[in-house]
């Protein structure tokens, strides 16, 4: 098609004489249908906007934005997450033929053959069609494109210990505020000590490495001896080899700790 | 045109529509944004209360020379800065004045112009005071030292805020 | 008094017909939710724009308490979460705006992409968005570190040890973006947060003037 002043219109109208297939139709030519941008058009895009607004303003109002502990970068416990939007390739990682020796493939390959393909698409999907249906292709690939990050993402989410997540990030050291002062002759701590529950809950039993605080738990001594024994969590039952009595002397002692 | 020149026309009305709702988010955007922004303004400081400086008996009628300890909490910094104070006995009172030179905020000393040994003298711009923290005239403080409140409990002297003389 | 302000400005520079320009110009019949509501699918991108700048906003007041410094990045945030009047809220807001801007963006380029809306003649603008694509996912992943607390730090390990493995320069590319071979520290964080508030948005402004004065040359794409 001429552009500019070659362009040659039929009769009067502002419909181009010669339309190229490959071009969409110019909306210049449905005069009387269209309204100018401002202030007609632009009150119904703000309004969108508005709406928008209000709602991301309730959710930064009533969600705030998360924030764990300060970073430790010796802590190999840590099991680390990235934000959601990476999730889905966090996920397909995992995959046996997209990790270990195979990861440039995983990590490289398949992102790069995607965001390659993405970048080509207007050169890759040349035809004249525009309706989805018309280019099933281009539409299939997409759409699959779609379910597996969908897929990926929701597995991901649904397989998650998102409980040890939380536990693992938890704030402990409050800025300001010192850390419980511990009685580290006390029997019930001597037993803790002993039986290697501070390599996990932290010499200071306000959490650590692998475990939670122990501190103000709210438990009576019969839930914490039961905890102790069934384990919980990441805490596999039985690590406790010690006597009924000791048990006993612990649990009075972890249900003590204020 | 309609005669009725007050009738709003629909584009005015648009104009209008869209000017509150442009307000509208531009306020929902700015207000936690801003009032963020003007916190340290509208935040009260807290007070760090008296803190003791030395004892009752060392004090004489010249001003003597204290240093003490202030716990400074600077946002999420917290540390120790030394403050100085000169305290005098004036009979049954006792006075502490801020060193700070009330000219440009140098550091002022007892005796400091060893040609004048019952002024305070500010080395920066020969600034001088008398005991009792007035100015000298025709020396460049244009007000007295500022005089810390002054507690007394149990033979030990403890200052509180720093107050300028009216 | 304003008008008079306007008219000597306009007499000097000409802005009218800039204005003019942007504010006249005709929208198409089927883009506008008034005739179809289906056309809701055209403000994606609008929307993506007007988080943009809400991010742009909300980073600018963030940085008036934020230190990038190990030492003191987490205090310093955790002292605007705690102690700063509704400096939680400023700090939601970005960090939801991250999580919208993205969603919005994959949206309008689903829009753009089902529509055929990249072909010819639209073919350059379509790559200046993925390259935009790119650098919203670039700001998430450098963003995600500048809070130094745990999850920040172990998921940046993990995305260098994937640039590591990257063919050939896989190493260079790993001590390029952490500023050391071996540690993840104080110099990561200095580099991220200057590419995050910094490089990032200079790219951005710069593609998105692109994008959007291509979209004005162009117009939107016709109806199916």
């Amino acid at each position: 098609m001429k552009k500019g002043k070659n362009i040659k219109y039929v009769g009067d109208s502002r419909v181009p004489q010669d339309i190229d297939k490959n071009i969409p139709t110019d909306f210049s030519q449905y005069a009387g249908k269209t309204e100018p941008f401002y202030p007609s058009f632009l009150l119904k895009e703000w309004m969108v906007g508005a709406v928008f607004l209000v709602a991301l303003l309730v959710l930064s109002a009533t969600h705030a934005a998360p924030l764990e502990r300060i970073a430790d970068p010796n802590d190999t416990a840590y099991i680390p997450l990235p934000d959601w939007y990476f999730l889905f390739l966090y996920e397909f990682l995992k995959f046996p033929y997209a990790s270990g020796p195979y990861l440039p493939i995983g990590a490289f390959v398949i992102p790069g053959i995607a965001f390659g393909a993405l970048f080509l698409a207007p050169f890759l999907d040349r035809g004249p069609e525009r309706r989805p249906l018309k280019r099933p292709i281009a539409t299939g690939m997409m759409l699959l494109a779609i379910a597996s990050i969908f897929y990926l993402t929701w597995y991901s989410v649904e397989h998650h210990d998102w409980e040890a997540t939380k536990n693992q990030g938890k704030i402990v050291d409050i800025p300001g505020e010192d850390a419980p002062e511990i009685d580290v002759n006390a029997d019930g701590y001597k037993l803790l000590v002993t039986y290697a529950c501070t390599s996990c809950h932290g010499d200071k039993l306000n959490g650590g490495a692998a475990g939670p605080t122990l501190i103000n738990l709210g438990l009576s001594s019969d839930e914490v001896t039961k905890i102790v024994k069934e384990g919980k969590g990441a805490m596999p039952p039985g690590l406790f080899k010690g006597t009924d009595e000791e048990l006993k002397t612990l649990s009075d002692y972890i249900s003590s700790l204020k | 045109m309609p005669d009725n020149d007050n009738k709003v026309t629909r584009r005015q009305f648009l104009n209008y529509t869209l000017m509150g709702v442009g307000g509208f988010m531009a306020a929902g955007m700015l207000t936690p944004m801003i009032r963020a922004a003007i916190d340290p303004v509208l935040k009260v400081k807290e007070d760090s209360g008296f803190i003791p400086v030395g004892d009752i008996k060392d004090l004489t009628n010249e001003p003597k020379r204290f240093d003490f300890k202030v716990t400074v909490q600077d946002a999420w910094h917290k540390s120790e800065e030394t403050n100085t104070a000169w305290i005098y006995k004036d009979n049954d009172k006792i006075i502490a004045h801020s060193p700070q030179c009330k000219h440009l905020g140098c550091v002022v000393n007892w005796a400091g112009d060893p040609n004048k040994p019952n002024q305070y003298f500010c080395p920066c711009h020969n600034g001088y005071y008398e005991k009792d923290g007035t100015n000298v005239p025709n020396t460049p403080p244009i007000a007295p030292l500022d005089r810390f409140e002054v507690d007394v409990k149990d033979g030990t002297i403890y200052l509180g805020k720093i107050i300028p003389v009216a | 008094m304003l008008k008079k302000l306007y008219d000597w400005i306009d007499e000097r520079l000409e802005v009218t017909p800039m204005w003019r320009d942007i504010a006249d110009h005709e929208v198409p019949e089927h883009v506008n939710p008034a005739h179809h509501f289906s056309a809701f699918v055209y403000c994606f991108g609008g929307l993506t724009f007007f988080i943009i700048l809400i991010q742009f906003l909300s980073g600018m007041f963030l940085t008036l308490y934020y230190v990038p410094d190990i030492e003191n990045a987490w205090k310093s945030v955790y002292y605007l979460q705690n102690e700063v009047a509704f400096g939680k809220i400023v700090r939601a807001m970005h960090h939801w705006g991250a999580s919208l801007a993205l969603v919005m963006m994959f949206l309008h380029m689903l829009r753009v992409y089902f529509q055929g809306a990249y072909k010819k003649p639209r073919e350059l603008n379509w790559i200046i968005g993925v390259l935009l694509f790119i650098i919203m996912l670039a700001f998430g992943f450098t963003g995600y570190l500048l809070p130094w607390d745990m999850k920040a730090v172990m998921a940046t390990k993990v995305g260098l040890q994937i640039a590591e493995q990257s063919p050939l320069i896989g190493g260079v590319l790993k001590t390029l973006l952490s500023g050391d071979p071996t540690i993840i520290g104080a110099l990561t964080l200095t580099r991220f947060f200057a590419i995050h508030v910094f490089f990032l948005p200079a790219a951005l402004i710069g593609l998105l003037v692109l994008h959007f004065y291509m979209i004005r040359k162009q117009g939107i794409s016709g109806p199916l």
